[in-house]
C-alpha cells in the first residue's frame, strides 16, 4: 500500500534522496528521522534510511532495517530496490536478482531498476534474463544507439549470433542518413558486426561485408588483418599472400603474420630453403628485425640450423644482448637443437678468447662477445633441459672475472644456486647484485623472491619495502595488497606454511583468492562504461576473459597451495587428537611454534602501539584519514582465525571448486581433490578427481598411491554406504578390482618403476597404508638414496615423509642427505 | 497514486552512470554548465542518432524481433520427470551440489539417481 505523506514531508523526503546521491550521508539521515517522527512506519523513507545507513559501514543494521521498511509497505518499489541494493552491496547477487525483479513488477517503466538488473544478469551470465532486459530497455528507449548494440551483445552472449546479426542490421537500415565516417561508435560497431559474421564461419559473407561497409573503418589494423585471415579461409592464396605481406610491411616482427604467410604460399613441409627464403627477404629489408632473423630457426633442422644458428648467435652475441638465452630457450626441447646451440656458443666463445688480443688493439671500446657469450653458456648449463651446475658456475665465475659488477652475471649466478638447492647463498647473492643496482625495481623485486624462498620474510618485506609507496598506513604489506601483488602474497604463503606459521600462510593464499573476487567483480562497471563507449568488440573479449580468470597459474598455485595445508591441518588435528604419546616427538616443533606465534603476538602490539601513536600525531588536522584507516583495519592480521577453523576439510573444498571447473587438466588439482573428497567420505567425488587423474597419467605414482587407497577403503566401507552410491561405484572404479591382492598389486607396482625415486616413495606410502610395520618403511626410505640419478628434491619429499611419520630415522636420513648434497640448505 | 515518485534511485558512488554521477555532485552555477557539456560530449551520438532513426521502422522492426520461447518450452517439458526426495537428498549428500542443481541432474536422467551420479563422474 502506498502511503501518502503531507507536502512538506514530501520535500523532505526528495531531500533524502538528493543528499544521498550526494553522498551528504548525515544530513539525508537527519531528514529521514524527520519524516519518521511523524510518520514512524513510512516504508521508503525507512528503505532510504538503510541504504544510508549500509553507505557508512553498518551492513547489519541497513539489512534490518531494510526488511522492517520491506514489512510496512510491501507493494513499493523503492523498499524492493533499495533491498536488492543491499544484497548487491553484500555480493548476494541471486538474491538482489530477485528483489529487482519483485521491483519492476510493482514498477515496469523504471528505467533505473531494469538497468541495475540487466547489469546484474549479465554479471551472473543470465544470458536469457539479460536478453530480456535489453529486449525490454530498447522498448523503452529505441532511438538511442547503445541500446540496439547492447541487445545485439546479449543476444551474441546468448550464443545466438544470427539473432545479434539480425539486430544490427535492423537498426542499420532504420538509419535515415548514414553516420558520419569518423563516427567512432558507428565505425566500432561494424567492425562488431563483421566479427560475428565471421563468427557464424560464413567468411565469404564477412569478406564481402568487410570490403564494402568496413573498407575505411578506422581500425586499420582490423580491417587489415580480418581481410588477410577471410581470404587464407576461403583459400584465396594469392590475394592472400598479398594481404599478410601488407602486413609484414607494416610489422614486420609480428611471428603470426610470418607463419600465416608462409602457410598460404604453399611451401612443401620440407623445403626448408624455399620457406628461409621468405624471413631472409625480410631480414634483409629491416636491418635490425629480429624476428625474420630468428623464427626459422622454430623449423630448420640439421646443417641448415647449425648454420642459421650460428649467424644468429654471433649477431646477437656481437651485440651483446642478455636476452638471447631467453629467446632461444623454447628450442632446446629438440634434444638436437639444444646441443648444437650449446656447441655453437663454445665455438663462439673459443675464437673470441684466442683473437681477443688483436681486437682490443683495433678498436678501443671492450667488445661485449666475450661476456655475453659467457653469460649465454652460463644460463645454457643452469636451464634445467641442458643442466650442469658445475660448468654454470665455471662460466659465471670466468664473466664475473671479466665485468665484476655485472648485475646480469650475479643474478644467474643466485640462480645456479637455487638450482643447487642452497636458498641461503641463493638469496644472498641475489641480494648482493641487488646492491649493484638500488634504482632496478626487477632486481628488488627478484631479491625478495630469492629471501621468501629462504624462509626471510621480515627481511623480503624489507627489501620490497624501498620500492612501495611510503605513506601507506599499514606499511609495505598494506601497499602490496592494495597493489594486488599476487607474486608476493604466493611466495610470502609458502614462506610462512614452511615455517609452520599456518594462520599467516592461510591468510596470504585467502588473499590471493579474494584478490581473484576483485578480478571478477570489476567487469561490473564495464557492462554500462564499454556500451556507452561503443568498444564492444573489446567489452565482448573481457566478458569471456572473465569466464577463465580463475585458471590463471597464480590462482592454481595458491589455492593448491591452501587445499594441501588445510589436508594437512585436518590430518595433524586427528594425529594430536587420536595418539598422544606421539606428540612429544614432535615436542620440538611445537616449543618453536609457540615461541613464533608469541614472538608475532609482541610484534602485532608493537605495530598497533606505533599505528596509535601515529594516529594520534596526526589526529588534530587528519581527522578523516584516520577514519579510513579504522575502516580498513584487518580484524584478523595474522590469520588466527583462519587457523582456528574446525572445518579445515569445508575451507579446502572452497579453492577446490573452482580449481576443479578451470583447471581440470592440472594432475595435482585432481590428486589433491581426490585427498580432499576422500577425508570427507565423498567417496563418489572421489572417485570422480580419481579418475581424472587416472586419465591425465596413469602411472603418476601418487595416482597408484590414492587408487590402492581407494580399494583399500573401499573394502572395509563399501557395505556401510548406500546402496545407489555402491552401484555407482562397483561400475565406475575398474582399475583395480575388488579380489585383487593390494599388497601384491603394490610390490609389482615398485619393481616395475624401482629406479624412480618418486615411485618408490609413492609404494613404500602404500605398504605403510596396508599395514606394514613402520620401522621397514622407514627402512626403505634409506635404501631411497642408493637410486642411481636421485635428486634432493625427491629426498626432500622423503624426509617430509618421514617427520610427518615422527620417525626416528629421519635425523640420520637427514644427515646421510646432508653427505649427498652438501649444497642443500634444506638439510643442513 | 498519491505520492510522487522519486526520480530514481541511483546506486553507490561507483555504480550510476558517470554522467548522472557527474550532474549530481555539482554544485555550483559553473560546475554544472561543465557537467552539462561534458554530459553533451559523452551524449553526442545519441542526440545524432535519434534524430537519424526512422523511428516507425524502429519499432516496426522490434516487434518481429521477440525472441521464441523455445527454450522455455523445453524447460517446461523437463518438469514432468518425477523425483524421489529421497534420491535428491543423496544426490546433494555424495555429489556437494544444491537441492535446485541435484534436482535438475535428477531430471536430466530421468529420475534414475545411479545414472545421473555415474553421469556426474564420467571424465
Amino acid at each position: 500500500m502506498p502511503q501518502p505523506l503531507s507536502a512538506k514531508e514530501n520535500s523532505l523526503f526528495r531531500q533524502v534522496i538528493r543528499n544521498y546521491e550526494d553522498k551528504q550521508y548525515k544530513r539525508g539521515l537527519k531528514a529521514a528521522e524527520q519524516i519518521l517522527k511523524k510518520n514512524p512506519k513510512h516504508g521508503d523513507t525507512m528503505a532510504m534510511k538503510a541504504l544510508i545507513i549500509n553507505q557508512q559501514g553498518k551492513t547489519d543494521e541497513a539489512f534490518a532495517l531494510g526488511k522492517e521498511a520491506l514489512m510496512a509497505d510491501m507493494k513499493s518499489h523503492i523498499c524492493w530496490h533499495v533491498y536488492g541494493l543491499l544484497y548487491r552491496h553484500q555480493k548476494n547477487f541471486e538474491e538482489a536478482i530477485k528483489a529487482y525483479k519483485s521491483a519492476l513488477k510493482l514498477e515496469p517503466d523504471s528505467l533505473q531498476i531494469q538497468r541495475d538488473l540487466a547489469f546484474l544478469q549479465v554479471q551472473m551470465r543470465d544470458y536469457q534474463g539479460y536478453v530480456q532486459s535489453r529486449t525490454a530497455m530498447l522498448q523503452a528507449r529505441s532511438q538511442v544507439r547503445q541500446n540496439w548494440t547492447a541487445l545485439a551483445v546479449s543476444h551474441h552472449l546468448a550464443g545466438d549470433l544470427a539473432q545479434a546479426e539480425k539486430v544490427l542490421t535492423t537498426y542499420e537500415e532504420s538509419l535515415k542518413t548514414p553516420p558520419s565516417k569518423t563516427d567512432y561508435e558507428n565505425s566500432e560497431a561494424v567492425m562488431y558486426k563483421n566479427s560475428i559474421i565471421a563468427e557464424q564461419g560464413d567468411y565469404q559473407r564477412a569478406l564481402d561485408h568487410l570490403e564494402s561497409a568496413a573498407k575505411h573503418n578506422l581500425d586499420r589494423l582490423a580491417y587489415l588483418e580480418c581481410r588477410a585471415e577471410y581470404l587464407a579461409k576461403l583459400g584465396k592464396k594469392e590475394d592472400a599472400a598479398k594481404a599478410y605481406r601488407t602486413l609484414l610491411d607494416r610489422n614486420p616482427e609480428h611471428p603470426d603474420y610470418y607463419n600465416k604467410y608462409v602457410e598460404v604460399l604453399d611451401i612443401a613441409a620440407d623445403d626448408q630453403a624455399a620457406k628461409k627464403a621468405v624471413y631472409d627477404e625480410y631480414a634483409e629489408k629491416n636491418p635490425r628485425c629480429d624476428a625474420a632473423r630468428r623464427l626459422p630457426l622454430d623449423f630448420l633442422t640439421g646443417d641448415n640450423f647449425r648454420e642459421a644458428a650460428k649467424s644468429y648467435l654471433s649477431l646477437m652475441l656481437n651485440k651483446g644482448v642478455p636476452s638471447t638465452f631467453a629467446n632461444l630457450k623454447h628450442l632446446y626441447t629438440d634434444s638436437f637443437k639444444k646441443d648444437t646451440l650449446g656447441a655453437v656458443a663454445h665455438e663462439y666463445l673459443d675464437a673470441k678468447s684466442t683473437s681477443k688480443d688483436e681486437k682490443e688493439a683495433v678498436d678501443g671500446e671492450t667488445p661485449k662477445g666475450e661476456g655475453a657469450a659467457l653469460y649465454y653458456l652460463a644460463q645454457h648449463y643452469n636451464y634445467h633441459l641442458s643442466r650442469d651446475l658445475t660448468k654454470a658456475m665455471e662460466f659465471v665465475n670466468k664473466g664475473l672475472e671479466l665485468v665484476p659488477n655485472n648485475l646480469e652475471f650475479h643474478m644467474t649466478k643466485a640462480r645456479i644456486w637455487k638450482h643447487y638447492g642452497n636458498t641461503q647463498k641463493a638469496s644472498e647473492t641475489m641480494d648482493k647484485a641487488r646492491n649493484l643496482d638500488l634504482k632496478d625495481r626487477y632486481i628488488n623485486t627478484k631479491a625478495a623472491k630469492y629471501q621468501l624462498r629462504n624462509d626471510e620474510t621480515t627481511k623480503a618485506l624489507e627489501t620490497l619495502g624501498l620500492f612501495t609507496r611510503n605513506d601507506s598506513p599499514g606499511g609495505p604489506l598494506a601497499d602490496l595488497l592494495d597493489m594486488q601483488c599476487v607474486w608476493f602474497m604466493t611466495e610470502d604463503g609458502e614462506a610462512q606454511a614452511r615455517k609452520g606459521n599456518v594462520g599467516l600462510a592461510l591468510k596470504r593464499f585467502h588473499t590471493v583468492y579474494n584478490i581473484f573476487d576483485v578480478w571478477q567483480e570489476d567487469q561490473f562497471d564495464f557492462h554500462s562504461f564499454s556500451l556507452r563507449k561503443g568498444q564492444i568488440r573489446a567489452y565482448v573479449d573481457m566478458v569471456r576473459w572473465e569466464d577463465h580468470v580463475r585458471e590463471h597459474p597464480f590462482y592454481s598455485r595458491a589455492a593448491l597451495d591452501a587445499v594441501n595445508l588445510y589436508i594437512s591441518m585436518h590430518n595433524n588435528k586427528h594425529l594430536s587428537n587420536g595418539v598422544n604419546g606421539s606428540a612429544d616427538v614432535n615436542g620440538e616443533d611445537a616449543v618453536e611454534r609457540k615461541k613464533a606465534a608469541k614472538k608475532a603476538r609482541k610484534d602485532a602490539q608493537k605495530a598497533e602501539r606505533e599505528a596509535a601513536e601515529r594516529a594520534a600525531k596526526q589526529d588534530p588536522n587528519k581527522g578523516k584519514k584516520v577514519e579510513d584507516e579504522t575502516k580498513k583495519k584487518d580484524d584478523d592480521p595474522n590469520g588466527a582465525k583462519l587457523s582456528a577453523t574446525t572445518d579445515p576439510l569445508g575451507e579446502a573444498t572452497k579453492f577446490l571448486l573452482h580449481l576443479l571447473q578451470h583447471s581440470p587438466q592440472l594432475i595435482d588439482v585432481q590428486i589433491a581433490g581426490f585427498e580432499v573428497y576422500l577425508l570427507r567420505e565423498k567417496y563418489i567425488l572421489a572417485l570422480r578427481c580419481l579418475n581424472a587423474a587416472l586419465a591425465l597419467d596413469p602411472e603418476h605414482p601418487r595416482v597408484h598411491e590414492q587408487a590402492v587407497g581407494f580399494r583399500h577403503a573401499l573394502n572395509s566401507k563399501l557395505d556401510s554406504l548406500p546402496p545407489k552410491v555402491q552401484e555407482v561405484l562397483k561400475a565406475e572404479f575398474t582399475v583395480i578390482p575388488p579380489s585383487t591382492d593390494l599388497k601384491k598389486y603394490n610390490t609389482d607396482f615398485e619393481a616395475k618403476h624401482k629406479d624412480s625415486s618418486l615411485h618408490v616413495i609413492a609404494a613404500v606410502n602404500t605398504r605403510k597404508l596396508l599395514g606394514d610395520d613402520q620401522a621397514t618403511c622407514e627402512k626403505d626410505f634409506l635404501k631411497l638414496l642408493d637410486i642411481k640419478g636421485v635428486q634432493f628434491e625427491d629426498a626432500k619429499l622423503a624426509l617430509d615423509v618421514l617427520k610427518n611419520w615422527r620417525s626416528k630415522e629421519a635425523q640420520e636420513f637427514k644427515a646421510k642427505c646432508l653427505s649427498m648434497w652438501p649444497e642443500v640448505t634444506a638439510f643442513a | 497514486m498519491a505520492e510522487p515518485q522519486p526520480p530514481a534511485i541511483v546506486e553507490g558512488a561507483t555504480m550510476g552512470d558517470v554522467e548522472d554521477e557527474v550532474q549530481s555532485q555539482t554544485k555550483s552555477a559553473e560546475d554544472r554548465k561543465a557537467a552539462a557539456a561534458m554530459a553533451k560530449l559523452d551524449a553526442r551520438d545519441e542526440d545524432a542518432s535519434s534524430s537519424h532513426v526512422d523511428q516507425e521502422a524502429a519499432s516496426k522492426a522490434l516487434k518481429n524481433m521477440r525472441a521464441p520461447a523455445a527454450a522455455a518450452a523445453e524447460k517446461k517439458e523437463m518438469k514432468k520427470v518425477k523425483v524421489e526426495a529421497a534420491d535428491v537428498a543423496l544426490l546433494v549428500e555424495e555429489l556437494d551440489l544444491t537441492k535446485p542443481k541435484a534436482t535438475e541432474l535428477l531430471k536430466a536422467h530421468d529420475g534414475d539417481a545411479v545414472a545421473a551420479m555415474k553421469a556426474f563422474i564420467a571424465v
